[in-house]
């Protein structure tokens, strides 16, 4: 049944092969035709400036945000003479200020008065 | 010639010296056009010939140089140059398809699609085979165009790849993007679909 089944399809597919319709021949000027119709392809250097472009992008992006935010953050001073002129000036006016009559104050309760005569100690040895 | 002797004799190609087929598309891809001429003429014939049996002999022509423009714009993409016989197939499928969508959307012009496809087919029957042709073979032919005629245009897509180009039944799956399965199911309502037209005509196997 089967190799009979089998046997039927293999005739089938002999009859429609042999039987089949060619197609009709090609235009002569199809093929130059083809050929001149073809366009050139893209250049894949192209292709590859397009796949930098987004990572160029961020990488300027990021290289401008860092020089930015360098340019408003403060500078030290680099040379030794500018930086000991700032704090000179600046510790000079503080202490000319605040800290100067806290000093006098203390003096005056803890240390003794030069100016003023002190009575003498009396000292007796027995 | 048939699909798998061709395949067989384009393997041979790189043994008696001939340029391969990889190496042609290798040269395609980078733009050589006389590389893609030498395509053209290796496999022209067996896409006109499933777009024949798929289409009918109406612009033929035109589906054939639609086929391989293609083809040429989509070479830069194809990295496996061993499927390229598949690939190609596919893309006559493409076009057969959106050709027969576009003559379905044109009802203007015919009253019926089938009559468009009809005449399309009858038209060159006569001339199909050449010199003297046997009255009984035009019979036979005449019967094999209608009968194709007959089926839906998937059945007809899988009998036409399968039994007239002797595609396997794995790449016409791959070129119709359907399972193995569907494939042979398919073929089998197709060809019983087929034996009973020949049947009313007088013809049993």
């Amino acid at each position: 049944m089967t190799n009979l089944h089998q046997d039927n399809q293999n005739n089938l597919v002999s009859f429609l092969r042999h039987n089949q319709s060619l197609p009709p021949d090609a235009s002569p000027l199809l093929e130059q035709q083809l050929i001149n119709s073809l366009e050139p392809h893209p250049r894949r250097k192209l292709r590859f400036k397009a796949a930098w472009t987004v990572p160029g992008a961020i990488a300027t992006g990021f290289l401008f945000t860092s020089v930015s935010f360098g340019l408003r953050t403060p500078r030290l001073a680099l040379e030794p003479k500018d930086l000991d002129n700032f704090l000179v000036k600046n510790w000079h006016n503080t202490l000319d200020s605040q800290n100067t009559a806290i000093e006098e104050t203390e003096a005056d309760l803890l240390l003794p008065n030069l100016g003023e005569p002190q009575p003498a100690l009396a000292v007796s040895v027995q | 010639m048939l699909a798998c002797q061709q395949a067989s004799a384009t393997d041979a190609e790189s043994e008696t010296g001939k340029i391969t087929d990889r190496e042609l598309i290798f040269l395609c891809q980078r733009g050589d056009r006389e590389s893609f001429r030498l395509l053209y003429q290796r496999y022209q014939q067996r896409v006109r010939s499933t777009l024949y049996q798929l289409c009918g002999s109406a612009s033929l022509d035109d589906l054939v140089q639609e086929v391989f423009l293609k083809a040429w714009k989509g070479l830069p993409k194809l990295k496996t140059a061993k499927y390229f016989s598949t690939w190609l197939y596919r893309i006559s499928w493409n076009v057969a398809t959106d050709r027969r969508r576009k003559l379905a959307k044109d009802k203007d012009r015919t009253s019926s699609i089938e009559r468009v496809w009809e005449k399309e087919w009858n038209e060159p029957k006569l001339t199909s085979n050449g010199s003297t042709p046997d009255l009984m073979q035009l019979h036979y032919q005449d019967l094999v165009q209608r009968g194709l005629n007959n089926l839906s245009f998937e059945h007809r897509a899988v009998l036409v790849l399968h039994d007239l180009e002797d595609l396997p039944q794995k790449q016409v799956a791959e070129i119709l993007n359907v399972p193995v399965g569907t494939v042979k199911s398919r073929l089998f309502h197709a060809r019983n679909s087929f034996k009973k037209f020949l049947e009313q005509q007088g013809i049993s196997f």
